[in-house]
């Protein structure tokens, strides 16, 4: 394996020299973008590159593994949360970020969800949320809008849409939020936050798919911005229930729901608050 | 020469595990070797479950189909077992034992140490440190009274250790300096997890029980890419669970050791029983084609070298290693007194993420030498040919270790061939006989020296523990040479030495 340091891009630090190939105004490059800047900004705070590791599932937004020039892996479809977990307990000294998408995260992977935000590990959960499979050219996932028609689902897709940040919240998430891909500012001082939050932070981005599912398009006039008071676990859950993704009617809040302290999986193992203390991987460790 | 074989039987909770180990114990420290197979339904409390302790005075690793006591729990146990005793034999109740409650198997057990004309002190140092309950001392003054001496085993001087499968594997991670374990709890494998997790503080390392053996498998990846030296353990159902990962690793080239303990099946099967039916499974899971390293202990003693060479292996090559067993040599008890190898050095000398000035890129797409995904036919090819040439290294790399062993009568004209768990019964069933066994330790690669001893022969037996002869049919593609006798045993039961030796007459 080679440095791949050596395929930074010139001018564009922490991007890597391969071209996008997501389409012509996907929010998907909004994502990048959010995401590199904000891991630019952290670098500036202190964070230490090095320390930054990302895995990404499979589908459209996975495709950020090979344009953001970190270390990390490109996992399996609906996997990248325990990959990142594992790469969190075989080093806890890092900051891992997982890119997953919604086909990924809530149906392919959903175990891993739940207990992911059960576990607590201190490491970050992306999921960019286009309500539709679309690196398979647009089936219906977990959270389409009820009676969407696709070429696999001609009868509409029968289910009420999941609410995957009720889940989070009663699975125990100690970081919630939701963005939306277009405001990139926005996405990027989540993003921050979320990796400087001690636990399983989980950030669900809202974005449209301009090919599978415009109609996803139709809600950018719902979208308000939530302030940033601490709420108690009900007022959260309260502001979950606002939107239920089927794009007909309600207010979609972007901003950080809820964020409480517990300890982290790291925290609760000894031998891995003794890594974190003396700062040194398993690697490093005398036997 | 002595050969003892001691039926223990009774409900499930009743505490005949402990009944062998507190005998398997006191043999032990007299000089004697033990082998205790256990056969239990997958019932918690209940059912009938029994073990057969075999006592001799020379190493020996397996049992016999006919026994010389029957010590019983419940009376179930006599009805069952009263015909499996030899002319001569003799069962045992607890019944007059009833009064000292749970330690009613403590007096069982000095019963038959009584019949075996064992001095009472070696007993009682045994049931004292393993029974602190103050009325398992009377229990074994009351069943160490009950009996006569009928035999009178003289003190022998050899210093065997006791050892299972399980145990040993986690054995020989640890001294691979294994740092985590991820595993869901799975029939053999689970007390393999259980040791490891039991004193992971001291032994620096972390037993981890994820929710599945997806996550676990998935885990395992992503903490081996972050330097971690990782294992994860699972039986048949859980691997399979696992195959879309092993491929992940296949293209990714993360390091990973599995240990894959099989049971009868298909399917859930039969949960607690044995079979070694998940050998090509092993050699063949995943899809696409990339390399792998499968082998296959036959010992405890072997389980924690070949554990060891697993994880240095698949370190040094970035390869995936399968260590496979099954329920037979994972959860019998053996006696062993050969010395272990010093094992060898697992480094870890990859970049790995943390390192400054390095991006370290690992990925399940089809990649660049940076490790960025690429569709190029020219790439595309010449990393399939990389993966073949690593392939062949790795081949290369397994001649320095054993990857075959010939016991027996190594001028015998008849030869033969088996793997795993078969070698106790085997070796017991061949003793002073006219044979040459040929262990397979090394599945994936398959020795080369395996063709030259079959063209050395008259007559080749193959003995597995499945139903179409598994590794007859890779020694056929490797060799084209084909074996015609086969004995296989597939009701969920090892082989016994007896059963064995008849089959083996009539084919001769
Ligand atoms: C095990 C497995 N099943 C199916 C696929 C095929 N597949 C590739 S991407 C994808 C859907 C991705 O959807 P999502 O996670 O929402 O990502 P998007 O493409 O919408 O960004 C599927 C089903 C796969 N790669 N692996």
């Amino acid at each position: 394996m080679k440095n791949a340091m050596k395929r930074e891009r010139k001018g564009q630090p922490l991007a890597t020299d391969v071209n996008p190939t997501w389409c012509p105004g996907c929010p998907d490059h909004m994502i990048f973008e959010s995401a590199r800047r904000a891991v630019l900004s952290l670098m500036k705070q202190g964070y230490k590159r090095e320390n930054f590791a990302m895995v990404s599932g499979i589908g459209c937004h996975g495709k950020i593994f090979d344009y953001l020039n970190l270390s990390g892996i490109y996992g399996l479809h609906g996997r990248a949360i325990p990959t990142a977990i594992g790469m969190k307990i075989g080093n806890p000294n890092l900051k891992v970020i997982a890119f997953t998408g919604d086909g990924d995260t809530y149906s392919e992977g959903m175990e891993h969800f739940i207990h992911a935000c059960r576990f607590n590990p201190n490491m970050t959960l992306l999921v960019n949320d286009n309500q539709s499979f679309s690196l398979t050219t647009g089936q219906a996932t977990p959270t389409s809008q009820q009676g969407w028609k696709t070429k696999t689902e001609p009868l509409g897709d029968f289910n009420k849409p999941l609410n995957p940040l009720m889940l989070a919240l009663s699975a125990g998430a100690t970081f919630v939020a939701r963005c939306n891909a277009r405001d990139i500012e926005h996405t990027q001082k989540i993003i921050e936050e979320a990796v400087k939050h001690n636990g399983f932070s989980y950030v669900e981005i809202i974005q449209d798919c301009l090919i599978f599912n415009p109609e996803a398009l139709k809600r950018d006039k719902m979208i308000y911005k939530l302030t940033d008071k601490k709420r108690t676990f009900d007022e959260a859950m309260n502001l979950a229930k606002e939107f239920d993704y089927n794009l007909k009617d309600g207010k979609i809040p972007i901003g950080i729901f809820y964020k409480t302290e517990r300890k982290t999986l790291e925290e609760e193992w000894p031998q891995l608050n003794n890594l974190i203390k003396k700062n040194i991987s398993w690697k490093d460790l005398k036997k | 020469m002595v050969m003892l074989n001691i039926l223990v039987g009774g409900r499930a909770g009743q505490g005949i595990n402990k009944v062998s180990e507190i005998i398997s114990n006191v043999l032990i420290k007299y000089g004697y070797y033990v082998f205790n197979y256990r056969d239990y339904p997958s019932i918690i409390r209940g059912g009938h479950n029994f073990n057969v302790l075999s006592i001799s005075d020379k190493l020996i690793g397996s049992h016999e189909s006919k026994v010389d006591f029957v010590l019983a729990l419940d009376k179930n146990t006599v009805d069952v077992h009263k015909n499996d005793l030899k002319k001569g034999g003799a069962v045992i109740t607890s019944d007059e034992f009833s009064k000292f409650g749970l330690n009613a198997n403590v007096a069982l057990s000095a019963a038959l140490i009584k019949i075996l004309g064992i001095d009472k002190k070696v007993l009682f140092d045994e049931v004292k440190k393993e029974i602190k309950d103050s009325g398992s001392l009377d229990a074994a003054e009351a069943g160490y009274n009950s009996q006569t001496i009928k035999f009178n085993l003289k003190k022998l001087n050899n210093n065997a250790k006791i050892l299972d499968g399980n145990t040993a594997v986690a054995v020989g991670a640890r001294n691979s300096k294994i740092d985590i374990y991820f595993s869901y709890p799975m029939t053999p494998t689970t007390n393999c997890l259980q040791e490891l997790a039991s004193n992971q503080i001291e032994d620096n390392l972390l037993a981890f029980q994820p929710e599945g053996e997806i996550s676990a498998v998935n885990m395992a990846l992503g903490a081996s890419f972050a330097g971690a030296k990782v294992m994860v353990g699972t039986s048949g159902g859980g691997f399979d669970l696992m195959v879309e990962a092993l491929s992940l690793q296949g293209m990714s080239e993360i390091p990973l050791v599995v240990y894959l303990g099989s049971r009868g099946g298909p399917s859930t099967g039969l949960p607690t029983y044995t079979m070694q039916g998940d050998l090509d499974d092993a050699l063949r899971a995943g899809h696409g084609e990339f390399p792998r390293i499968v082998i296959a202990p036959g010992s405890p003693a072997e389980c924690i070298e070949k554990t060891n060479e697993a994880f240095y292996l698949s370190e040094k090559f970035g390869a995936l290693s399968i260590v496979l067993s099954d329920k037979h040599l994972a959860e019998s008890e053996f006696s062993y007194d050969s010395k272990i190898n010093t094992p060898l050095k697992v480094q870890v000398k990859r970049n790995v993420p943390g390192e400054k000035g390095f991006v370290a890129k690992a990925s399940s797409y089809e990649h660049d030498e940076y490790g960025l995904s690429t569709e190029d036919a020219k790439i595309t090819k010449e990393n399939a040919d990389n993966r073949m040439k690593k392939y062949s290294e790795i081949q290369k790399e397994c001649k320095k270790f054993e990857m075959i062993k010939i016991h027996g009568k190594k001028d015998s004209k008849n030869l033969i061939i088996g793997w795993g768990s078969t070698k106790g019964a085997i070796l017991d069933a061949i003793e002073g006989q006219d044979y040459k066994f040929l262990q397979v330790l090394y599945m994936k690669p398959l020795s080369d020296e395996i063709k030259k001893e079959m063209l050395k022969a008259k007559k080749i037996i193959l003995v597995e523990n499945n139903l179409t002869g598994q590794l007859g049919k890779i020694i056929r593609e490797k060799t084209g040479l084909k074996i015609e006798n086969r004995i296989l045993k597939y009701d969920g039961r090892p082989f016994t030495s007896d059963e064995l030796k008849e089959k083996l007459e009539e084919i001769k």
